[in-house]
């Protein structure tokens, strides 16, 4: 298998066009275009670090605070998940829990072990490497559901004195945490999953 | 479908290369490029990624998609959708009090962030296509100006929550569905058959096709 790189050409990600004096702007839609992505490795592991870190107020922070005649409430991801698991609602804790706990810590494991996977030249587990970061591309957006939720019951419930729900401040970091998540995984370059030592004699943009 | 050969010399003009010659955007593999049949694609023999589709009448259906989601998001945006009711008092919400109560409570970038993500993007990245395959389909052809527009309106996909925001004001709705009397509005309907329409569209826009009849900037 012969690659694009190797004969000269770059390959635009966003229209597909082969450029030949790469890095140059596509001459069809105009982007940027690099044999690969220049300082891809770094912009992930910075937009991960600073997803991580925003990950950590938003769940030890209140999402939500439920007030009402018998008093305040404020409630974390992680609380109102256990919850909804008290009033019986199984599949909504579900939904709430994958979204908010486990695709944010599987996305942050997935991009570790991509990035991770190629800084050691790992040469093996090609395909099961590019399924995971498609996966992670196309399933990282669904996290923000929680943040969605919050906002419609925020406006929702409204009835003056009797019951009225607020947003909490754990949820801005959260929203935080789920679009740095997105800007990593975007960041990444897949072409680097399959690329050897052996074709980087044409790569002008240091990693 | 073949390999690339390293015989054959590379064409000078970009025309000439990009009519001949194809790229897994993927994983970098070179291919000549084939002639696809209708609804025939291209698959890389290394990664297996879809690298070029032919789908037929896309850019028609793509339009007609567009103009219908576009039509539904006026409604979904300018009536309520949900609204309930408990003990005599009622409160009816739309899109935009779900964003504004973020910013009455003081979490404007929030509250900003939500307007970009459910109005603005979405509607934005609709109006780029409609733009797009419109021109595409009156002349066949569109201008490097259009190239700019797709290339925003793809940039714009993963940044378009409409769907999400659904499934949270259904996660919504069953949380609160045990306290109080909740009754859907026309912009919850609406929003439904956005989903499935813009869900639709991304099987039904081939992407190949649509960047082949832009032009290049001269």
């Amino acid at each position: 298998m012969r690659t694009a790189r190797e004969y000269g050409l770059a390959v635009c990600q966003s229209c597909g066009w082969l450029v030949q004096d790469a890095p140059a702007r596509c001459d069809r839609c105009g982007r940027k275009v690099h044999f690969r992505n220049p300082a891809s490795l770094q912009k992930v592991w910075a937009y991960w670090l600073a997803g991580v870190i925003a990950y950590i107020p938003g769940n030890t922070y209140p999402i939500m605070i439920t007030k009402s005649v018998a008093g305040e409430n404020a409630a974390t991801i992680i609380g109102g998940v256990l919850t909804l698991i008290h009033h019986q609602s199984y599949l909504v804790a579900g939904v709430v829990f994958i979204a908010s706990i486990v695709i944010p810590v599987s996305k942050f494991l997935v991009i570790a072990w991509l990035a991770l996977s190629i800084q050691r030249g790992q040469a093996t587990g090609e395909h099961t490497r590019l399924h995971a970061y498609e996966a992670t591309e196309f399933i990282g957006r669904w996290s923000m559901v929680d943040v969605f939720v919050v906002a419609a019951l925020a406006a929702l419930i409204q009835l003056g004195a009797l019951v009225s729900i607020q947003p909490g401040i754990g949820i801005q970091a959260f929203a935080l945490s789920v679009i740095f998540t997105m800007l990593s995984a975007n960041a990444f370059d897949a072409r680097l999953i399959w690329d050897r030592e052996q074709d980087k004699e044409n790569d002008d943009d240091n990693l | 479908m073949s390999e690339f050969h390293a015989e054959n010399p590379l064409p000078q003009s970009a025309d000439d290369l990009n009519a001949q010659y194809i790229a897994c955007p993927h994983c970098d593999s070179l291919y000549v490029r084939p002639r696809l049949s209708e609804n025939e694609k291209l698959e890389c023999t290394r990664c297996h990624s879809i690298i070029m589709t032919n789908k037929v009448r896309s850019s028609e259906r793509t339009l007609a998609a567009m103009i219908g989601a576009l039509i539904l998001y006026g409604v979904a945006v300018s009536f309520p959708f949900l609204s309930m009711e408990r003990s005599g008092l009622e409160n009816k919400i739309s899109v935009i009090d779900c964003i504004s109560v973020l910013w009455t409570n003081q979490m404007y970038l929030l509250s900003i962030a939500l307007a970009l993500l459910i109005v603005v993007l979405p509607v934005s990245r609709i109006l780029l296509l409609v733009q797009v395959v419109g021109t595409i389909r009156v002349n066949g052809r569109a201008g490097w100006r259009n190239a700019r527009a797709l290339r925003w309106a793809q940039f714009l996909e993963p940044w378009s929550m409409a769907e999400i925001f659904m499934i949270g004001v259904i996660v919504s709705l069953v949380k609160v569905g045990k306290m109080a009397n909740i009754t859907v509005g026309p912009s919850f309907i609406a929003l439904t058959v956005l989903i499935v329409l813009l869900t639709w569209t991304s099987t039904a826009m081939c992407r190949s096709t649509t960047w082949a009849a832009l032009e290049r900037k001269q």
